[in-house]
């Protein structure tokens, strides 16, 4: 149906399947973005639908809105601008969801994007905060803590934030 | 585990530690974002965590260090013991390395750390250093052969009689860098892939700068001692003089960078070129499309003539920047025997069209006749003026000045019906 309606300017469609089943259809400008994309379309997989068994349908429809709008010639510099920092305002495991599926689908500016919101999160926080926030259990002594400690003092000194916005 | 009130998405079911199971690439680009104290301190996460910062091909070692902790040892002891972890924990290439310790009082030995650079393949390297005691490079500096951009910063660059360069260099910069001419004319002939040049009154000779790729230019020193030959990609340059004398053609110098795009002088340099200035240069500046100029007095005729031949002399203008020199002088005579002077020159803009120009924006306007001509001049010929921002010294504050100059370009006639004047009152 979409290349029926758009025939005239003779754009390409392709179709991403999400982990879940769940069918996108996208032009093949915006889509080949992705460098994974790209490759299956420059070899010829892209007449039938591309199966993306790594991202799932919540995912896959945050990367399709990005791709949509940084590859818009319409949307301005500022436009793009704040739709990053709201993009960015997702919540930490949706991030790393997208951060994992930018890996895979290879789109290097959205894995810039999402690579520098996680650390965000990290900056100036303390161990303990960082683990709470990420869910990261410590698998250490408290002895071998100590002796971490002890090896570059000067990272843990000062005053860190404990919060875990 | 205990669950804090947490925020109000709190009830969505977790799933177990994303993070330390992203790939081992997509963890770097993580990493890399952190201010290294921030990238050491994920050390103690997980057992996953502990040597992750260590392969880091990008480290920065700045002042942030020891302004951030409350440390009653000496900052330059605290860096040398810094630097010696750093030594023995990092593995692999590290191709990126900033070190910037201009406050320390004393510059730390790090001949060893230099060392190391050299044979882990350096890249990028930045260094920056005290000003007292110049820190002389240790001779593993002239074997990191990898590298592709150089910045320094207050050293002693004595290199070993056998050098022949760095035969990668694509961006080199030095400032406040005790080199001999001599050897600087073959670090750049050496570097037939340079492309940036940045470079802060470096020099005592003349040189003779040869760069068949170079792009962009960017010098501050004494104009007189440089010489620009064979740079036809030149597409960036800004000459900032410090000091006064000598003189030189301005066709003649301009000539040589037909692919100019950028220019920025400042008013030592504007002088410099203006020992001989014609009405318009015989040959145009088809591809500049920015002109920026700093510190200039419009009310001293060489400068003038000399930044109206400019504009005249670019018919591709597209923005405009020009930043005057906040002077107090105000003997009414002789600014009037100027403003005359200036009138003439205006006179000669009337087969100019400004087709291009966009975006004008001066600063430091105090209303004097040659300021107010140049500002009507360019809203007159600029047909497709879409911003001028104009605003005022701070030299002359009084209300009633800045109303009579918003009054009186509020008169003037404008090409563009699109164009925007603001003037921005602080």
């Amino acid at each position: 149906m979409a290349e029926a309606s758009s025939s005239i300017t003779e754009k390409f469609f392709l179709t991403l399947k999400s982990s879940d089943g769940d069918e996108f259809v996208l032009e093949e400008s915006i889509a080949i973005q992705s460098i994974t994309i790209k490759n299956m379309v420059e070899d010829g997989c892209s007449s039938s639908v591309i199966p993306l068994s790594k991202v799932d349908t919540e995912t896959l429809i945050k990367v399709i809105e990005y791709m949509k709008m940084h590859s818009s010639t319409s949307s301005n510099e500022e436009e793009i601008e704040n739709f990053d920092k709201k993009f960015v305002s997702n919540s930490i495991n949706t991030i790393l969801n997208i951060l994992e599926a930018a890996n895979f689908l290879d789109i290097n500016n959205l894995l810039e994007l999402c690579a520098e919101a996680v650390a965000n999160r990290i900056k100036n926080k303390t161990p303990e905060a960082v683990r709470k926030i990420f869910n990261i259990t410590s698998d250490f002594t408290p002895e071998e803590e100590a002796e971490i400690r002890n090896e570059t003092p000067w990272a843990f000194e000062g005053n860190l934030d404990h919060s875990l916005d | 585990m205990m669950h804090k009130k947490g925020k109000n998405h709190s009830c969505r079911i977790v799933p177990p530690d994303i993070l330390s199971y992203l790939p081992e690439n997509v963890i770097d680009a993580i990493v890399i974002h952190l201010p290294l104290r921030d990238a050491v301190r994920t050390s103690i996460l997980s057992k996953k965590w502990r040597y992750t910062w260590c392969r880091l091909q990008k480290l920065t070692l700045d002042q942030a260090f020891w302004k951030t902790t409350n440390n009653l040892i000496s900052p330059t002891i605290r860096f040398t013991d810094i630097m010696y972890h750093l030594l023995t924990l990092h593995v692999g290439p590290l191709t990126k390395f900033t070190l910037s310790i201009g406050d320390l009082r004393n510059c730390p030995k790090i001949d060893n750390l230099i060392c190391f650079l050299s044979r882990n393949g350096i890249q990028h390297l930045v260094l920056q250093f005290p000003k007292d005691n110049l820190y002389k490079l240790p001779s593993s500096f002239f074997t990191c052969f990898q590298i592709r951009h150089l910045s320094l910063h207050k050293c002693l660059i004595n290199p070993p009689p056998a050098f022949k360069g760095f035969d990668k260099l694509v961006a080199l910069e030095l400032c406040e860098v005790t080199i001999s001419s001599k050897f600087l004319v073959s670090l750049i002939s050496y570097s037939p892939l340079l492309e940036q040049l940045v470079l802060q009154s470096s020099i005592s000779d003349h040189i003779q700068i040869k760069a068949p790729k170079l792009i962009s230019f960017d010098f501050t020193g004494s104009l007189k001692l440089i010489s620009l030959m064979d740079v036809p990609l030149l597409a960036k340059l800004s000459l900032v003089d410090i000091d006064e004398g000598g003189s030189c053609d301005i066709a003649k110098f301009l000539e040589s960078f037909p692919a100019l795009e950028h220019l920025h002088l400042n008013c030592y340099s504007v002088q410099f070129l203006a020992g001989k200035v014609p009405k318009q240069l015989l040959s145009p500046l088809n591809c500049l499309k920015r002109l920026y100029l700093s510190d200039i007095c419009l009310d001293a005729v060489d400068e003038a003539s000399c930044v109206l031949c400019l504009i005249r002399s670019s018919p591709y203008l597209q923005d405009i920047e020009i930043q005057l020199y906040d002077s107090d002088s105000g003997d009414d005579d002789v600014m009037e025997e100027l403003a005359a002077l200036e009138s003439r020159e205006v006179e000669s803009f009337s087969d100019v069209t400004l087709n291009h120009l966009r975006a004008v924006k001066l600063t430091g306007i105090i209303g004097l006749v040659p300021e107010m001509e140049l500002i009507q001049l360019l809203l007159a010929k600029s047909p497709m003026l879409i911003r001028m921002l104009i605003e005022p010294g701070v030299g002359d504050n009084s209300p009633e000045t800045r109303l009579k100059v918003l009054a009186e370009i509020t008169k003037f006639r404008r090409a563009s019906s699109k164009a925007e004047v603001v003037y921005k009152v602080a």
